[in-house]
């Protein structure tokens, strides 16, 4: 990912101390990517469908998402970005939430999310998952979103 | 439906039951009535039967004392006729033999009537002065004054002294047929009576015959009223058990649901608390550090207080922030736990109780061996079909606390026992730990409620975890316990967990 610097990280939380917490640690591990945050579903989705900086319309994108939204479920968001028919749909998306429940998770991964991942609640353990994701987030490769 | 039903179903026993034996007894006097009229008509029968016999007695009577008063005249007449015939004698002698006791007869049968009486008084007169004068006739003739005899005969009849004595006979009947009558109309007048007492009697018997078949065909219709109603409230409280057992479910369901949102909810903010006070910890390190350098480089420009805030009053708030949303990360995790048992799908198979307990000892041997107690299984344990998630859950957490709960000194002995009755399976798990006083035997069972000496580490989440099981799987629990004598946990289950009675 640090090859392509254009990769932004688009993270859907509506948690104002979850997305610091995770920006934060996400930094910590390296990933110095441009993170946009996002704290409802709707200006999420216009973001990244409609926004000239979006992933839609300017480059290849990784979205971290939680399923615990004021104004939609996060699985709403998951269906529509890997339902689209444009080069979103090949966006990475990985759920960073609190829910552990195991029918949410299957539902997540059938509707085609890539990674799940618990919100620990222990800080520490939290701060490691984060840092750890940051680290998987360094290698792994987001398809280029101008190859149509 | 329900409020109406005490008045629906009160039949009136009491006041039914009452006028039944009024009806009967009134029947019964009727019947009774009825035999006593019956036997006094027939001795009025039999009484006047014996009249009638005796009035033709006295006829007959008079009619003989005629016959023979009359046939001593004739003889009389003939031997005065022909007095050389002995035999009109003969005959003279005979009959006057015979009237006597006939007379003596008549005289009997007619002493109870002093009409009679007196007639028969005059009778006896008369016809004593005839037999005389007759004797006298007789034995004239008999001496051969034969003139004699024809002028006191002659006397005799212009005298009309038979005449006379006819008079008094046919007084005699008549009296006796006046008697009859008088009888007959006594009887008659009886009859009617019977009659009558036997008609007030059968009008009677039917009025109570009538009335009682009113009052229980009234008392049939309401008892098969009642049992109408009594079968539709029956099918109404049908209805209404699954009514409120679906509420219940729905209910139950709410509350499952309800605890996990708001287990789950908590559990973002108290991220962020534990997350910012670490970051918080991190940074008052580091300023700790700065402190320290400048208390070292530049001792004028920290003071005292300002090194204590930074060294001891920062560390310490930060350290209760850290213990306290542990704790309540813990709090939240039961409920979680728990509302996530509710949740589980329970699926019962055979379980083998003493493999079970051994599988229990292997994991905890660790913790047997450090408390110096041991687990057995005493006799044979009963076999139970159930789900084996939970009862692996409630017998380990029992054996836990047990293990947790040891009195110090004492070498633990934890035992798992078990029966079978009918189609309940008791467990009972007993130690002889240090026991729980029994005001806190409903209370150990409640989340977050522990007992006794706090000084074992819990939230209080174990004994209520196995007491939500145990209601999952249909069954109850109970303790008994005396305060230093260990305590015996007492589990309830089916034998078998039927899903099909489980509605969750």
């Amino acid at each position: 990912m640090n090859a392509h610097q254009s990769v932004s990280i688009v993270m859907i939380e509506d948690d104002e101390g979850h997305a610091r917490l995770i920006e934060k640690n996400i930094r910590r591990a390296g990933i110095m990517n441009e993170i946009r945050h996002f704290t409802d579903g709707t200006t999420a989705l216009d973001y990244i469908f409609n926004d000239a900086g979006g992933p839609q319309r300017n480059g290849p994108a990784l979205v971290l998402l939680d399923l615990n939204l004021p104004d939609m479920s996060g699985t709403d968001i998951l269906q529509k970005i890997k339902s689209s028919d444009g080069p979103v749909k090949r966006t990475p998306v990985v759920v960073l939430t609190t829910t552990d429940d195991s029918r949410e998770i299957q539902r997540c991964y059938d509707l085609g999310a890539n990674v799940y991942i618990t919100k620990p609640v222990n800080y520490e353990n939290f701060a490691q998952a984060i840092r750890q994701l940051g680290l998987f987030l360094s290698v792994i490769q987001v398809p280029d979103l101008e190859e149509r | 439906m329900a409020p109406a039903a005490p008045s629906l179903l009160a039949i009136r026993d009491g006041a039914i039951g009452r006028r039944l034996t009024v009806f009967m007894a009134l029947g019964f006097l009727a019947l009774i009535g009825a035999g006593i009229a019956a036997a006094w008509v027939t001795s009025e029968n039999q009484r006047h039967t014996r009249w009638v016999a005796h009035t033709y007695q006295v006829e007959n009577s008079i009619l003989n004392s005629r016959r023979l008063l009359e046939q001593g005249e004739t003889a009389r007449r003939g031997f005065l006729l022909a007095p050389g015939d002995r035999r009109f004698l003969d005959a003279y002698y005979t009959i006057a033999d015979d009237l006597d006791p006939q007379l003596r007869r008549l005289e009997r049968l007619t002493s109870d009537n002093p009409v009679q009486a007196r007639l028969f008084a005059r009778l006896y007169q008369r016809v004593s002065a005839l037999a005389e004068r007759r004797s006298r006739t007789v034995d004239l003739i008999d001496a051969g004054r034969i003139d004699q005899a024809v002028a006191a005969f002659r006397a005799d009849s212009e005298a009309g002294r038979m005449r006379e004595i006819r008079g008094i006979f046919d007084a005699m009947s008549q009296e006796e047929r006046r008697l009859l009558d008088l009888r007959d109309a006594e009887l008659n007048a009886s009859e009617q009576w019977f009659y009558i007492v036997l008609g007030i009697a059968a009008l009677l018997l039917a009025a109570v015959a009538a009335i009682a078949w009113v009052t229980i065909s009234t008392y049939t219709r309401d008892l098969s009223h009642s049992r109408d109603q009594l079968s539709q409230l029956n099918e109404s409280l049908e209805e209404i058990v699954a009514d409120r057992t679906s509420d219940l479910t729905r209910a139950n369901d709410e509350i499952q649901r309800f605890a996990y949102i708001v287990s789950h909810d908590l559990r973002s903010p108290l991220v962020n608390v534990m997350g910012f006070t670490a970051e918080l910890e991190a940074a008052s390190e580091r300023l700790g550090g700065l402190i320290d350098r400048a208390a070292g480089e530049a001792p004028g420009l920290v003071t005292e207080e300002e090194r204590l805030a930074a060294r001891e009053d920062l560390p310490e708030a930060i350290g209760f922030i850290r213990t306290s949303t542990q704790k309540m990360d813990r709090l939240i995790n039961a409920i979680l736990q728990l509302s996530r048992q509710g949740r589980r799908v329970l699926a019962p198979e055979p379980i083998d109780l003493a493999q079970l307990v051994d599988n229990l000892r292997n994991t905890l041997s660790h913790r047997l061996d450090e408390a110096e107690a041991v687990l057995e299984a005493e006799g044979t344990l009963p076999s139970i079909v159930t789900d084996r998630f939970s009862i692996d859950q409630i017998v380990s957490n029992l054996v836990d606390n047990a293990i947790k709960y040891l009195k110090p000194g004492v070498p633990g002995r934890i035992v798992v026992r078990g029966w079978q009755t009918g189609t309940r399976v008791t467990i009972e798990v007993a130690d002889n730990g240090r026991g729980i006083a029994p005001s806190d035997h409903q209370r150990v069972f409640d989340l977050f409620r522990r007992s006794g000496p706090q000084d074992r580490p819990g939230e209080g989440i174990g004994l209520a975890t196995v007491r939500a099981l145990v209601f999952r799987l249909g069954g109850t629990i109970e303790v008994a316990s005396t305060l230093g004598e260990g305590a015996t946990f007492r589990l309830n289950l089916p034998a078998t967990l039927d899903m099909q009675d489980r509605t969750e």
